[in-house]
């Protein structure tokens, strides 16, 4: 059995575009992630990060390339979704929004029912079931949009800036939540981020798009061992490394006082 | 006690003007004959609904309001479900759409009724154009402003194209759905005693016509309060019924 969980090669996407004619988004994506394996994807705004994983989500079918994805047949799909906004459905209570992708593959009312009460009850969710997410603090969306996301029973999580909305204190909190529900089940995570720290603390690679039309233009592995504290801890090697990425997104100039002050 | 203070806050206008119409058609300041206080209204709106006659024309008035709104909702929802589908069809239909949408419906009456005669049919198809209009503007609005990533979502969860109507669009569109419901039910009323007014002999406009023309200046305001009436009762029954079926939504207190 291959250990490889998403293939992509030569990937590319071109919008079409009327007024100011095609826009190429994505060009010769080469890109992988292993069963199990945990990749941020980080790059400058506008570099075709969410359209990758739209791509990869099977929202949208690439101009060029190809890409397999594990799992998944005609009826369940391969990847789950986890949006930055809008992320629940602000119809369904947060147990419906959370049994979502169960309802979708025909589980039953009870069973997911039970299923996501138990997850919402593990990240401290119990006793909001029939709450609307309005009612609900950002952290908690996001919280449930996740649970909504391990619930549904794909290999491969796909997730577009999930945390970049919550404050400093929360973030901390989801990552660690994420990084525990990660451990104990072994998804493939996309992880689309903005920021560095956000990706060396969670992942077991990173991988830098460039500026629009995105393409891949370094993919390091993070050496720290797991589990890892939630801060850029003064570590040789890490600092190395952010320095490193840091570089590759073209950010040079004033290093060392933004590095230690974040 | 909270109770009492807050309907003491939503009425102390009404009471303080009700009880200036009172004195001042007392004290003859306003025409007793053409302001009759109210306490003398009152004693004669008895009278004129215990003799049914005013239960029959809001019964008239009702059932045309209610067919032509009923009939003209479910045209203009369909529609709008349709143009929604179809582009071909919407952009050829949006020149007529606003067209009509911004002629005052009242003035198309002779038209319909050279079309259809002079009878009921004609009175209550213009009813059900002026429900359908708006509800068409109000449902075409409400599934161009569906969020896409809803949509997005939906689908990467395995919602197939049937699911994503249940899921996505019918709950999106809901809120919309019912502030169409409601003004297009103001509007099919308003139609329907403005039709009435001109051409009709019974129903609450011809009523109020009548009262006019025989000058009956209770039956007159009697008619007036109870289009009012009509009007306020429906608004509030269709805002509790919006309350219920999308209680997801923040409201203003």
């Amino acid at each position: 059995m291959s250990s490889s969980s998403i293939r992509c090669r030569a990937l590319g996407v071109t919008y079409a575009s009327e007024r100011a004619g095609p826009l190429r988004a994505l060009r010769n994506i080469d890109f992988q992630a292993n069963r199990g394996e945990f990749v941020s994807v980080i790059g400058p705004s506008g570099c075709g990060k969410t359209t990758l994983l739209h791509v990869l989500a099977g929202l949208l079918p690439p101009n060029e390339g190809t890409f397999e994805m594990a799992g998944g047949n005609g009826k369940n799909p391969a990847a789950s979704l986890v949006f930055q906004e809008n992320s629940l459905f602000p119809w369904m209570t947060v147990i419906r929004n959370a049994a979502f992708g169960l309802e979708m593959q025909g589980v039953g009312k009870v069973e997911r029912e039970i299923r996501a009460s138990e997850m919402l009850a593990r990240f401290g969710l119990a006793g909001r079931e029939r709450d609307y997410p309005r009612q609900l603090s950002t952290g908690m969306k996001q919280r449930v949009a996740v649970i909504r996301a391990f619930l549904s029973g794909t290999g491969i999580l796909l997730m577009d800036e999930p945390f970049a909305a919550l404050d400093r204190q929360t973030r901390m909190l989801a990552q660690q939540e994420l990084i525990g529900l990660w451990e104990s089940e072994r998804k493939t995570v996309v992880f689309v981020t903005h920021d560095v720290d956000e990706a060396l603390v969670l992942s077991d690679r990173v991988v830098v798009l460039s500026a629009s039309p995105g393409t891949v233009v370094a993919d390091y592995r993070v050496p720290a061992e797991r589990p890892r504290g939630l801060f850029c801890e003064p570590d040789d090697e890490l600092y190395e490394l952010k320095r490193r990425i840091l570089a590759s997104l073209g950010l040079t100039a004033g290093l060392t006082a933004y590095t230690c002050a974040s | 006690m909270k109770v009492l203070s807050a309907a003491f806050r939503s009425s102390w206008l009404v009471v303080l003007l009700l009880l200036c119409w009172e004195t001042l058609s007392r004290l003859r300041v306003l025409d007793p004959l053409f302001f009759p206080a109210p306490t003398t209204l009152l004693a004669a709106f008895g009278a004129l609904v215990g003799s049914g006659e005013a239960g029959r024309q809001v019964m008239h008035t009702l059932q045309r309001t209610a067919v032509g709104f009923g009939a003209g909702a479910l045209f203009g929802i369909a529609a709008s479900a349709v143009l929604a589908v179809s582009v071909t069809l919407r952009k050829a239909s949006e020149p007529i759409i606003s067209a009509l949408y911004s002629t005052p419906r009242l003035t198309l009456l002779p038209m319909v009724m050279l079309l259809l005669g002079v009878n009921n049919t004609s009175r209550i198809l213009l009813v059900a154009l002026g429900a359908a209009l708006l509800m068409m503007i109000q449902i075409s609005d409400a599934i161009r402003g569906v969020n896409r990533d809803y949509v997005d979502m939906a689908v990467n969860y395995g919602a197939g194209p049937l699911a994503v109507i249940r899921q996505v669009y019918l709950p999106a569109c809901l809120p919309q759905l019912f502030t169409g419901l409601r003004l297009a039910f103001s509007r099919a009323l308003v139609l329907t005693i403005s039709v009435e007014l001109l051409n009709c002999d019974d129903g609450l406009g011809s009523m109020i016509w009548n009262a006019w023309q025989t000058f009956a200046i209770e039956k007159l305001y009697l008619s007036v309060a109870l289009s009012g009436a009509l009007g306020l009762t429906f608004q509030w029954l269709f805002l509790r019924l919006e309350r219920t079926m999308t209680p997801w939504q923040e409201r203003a207190a």
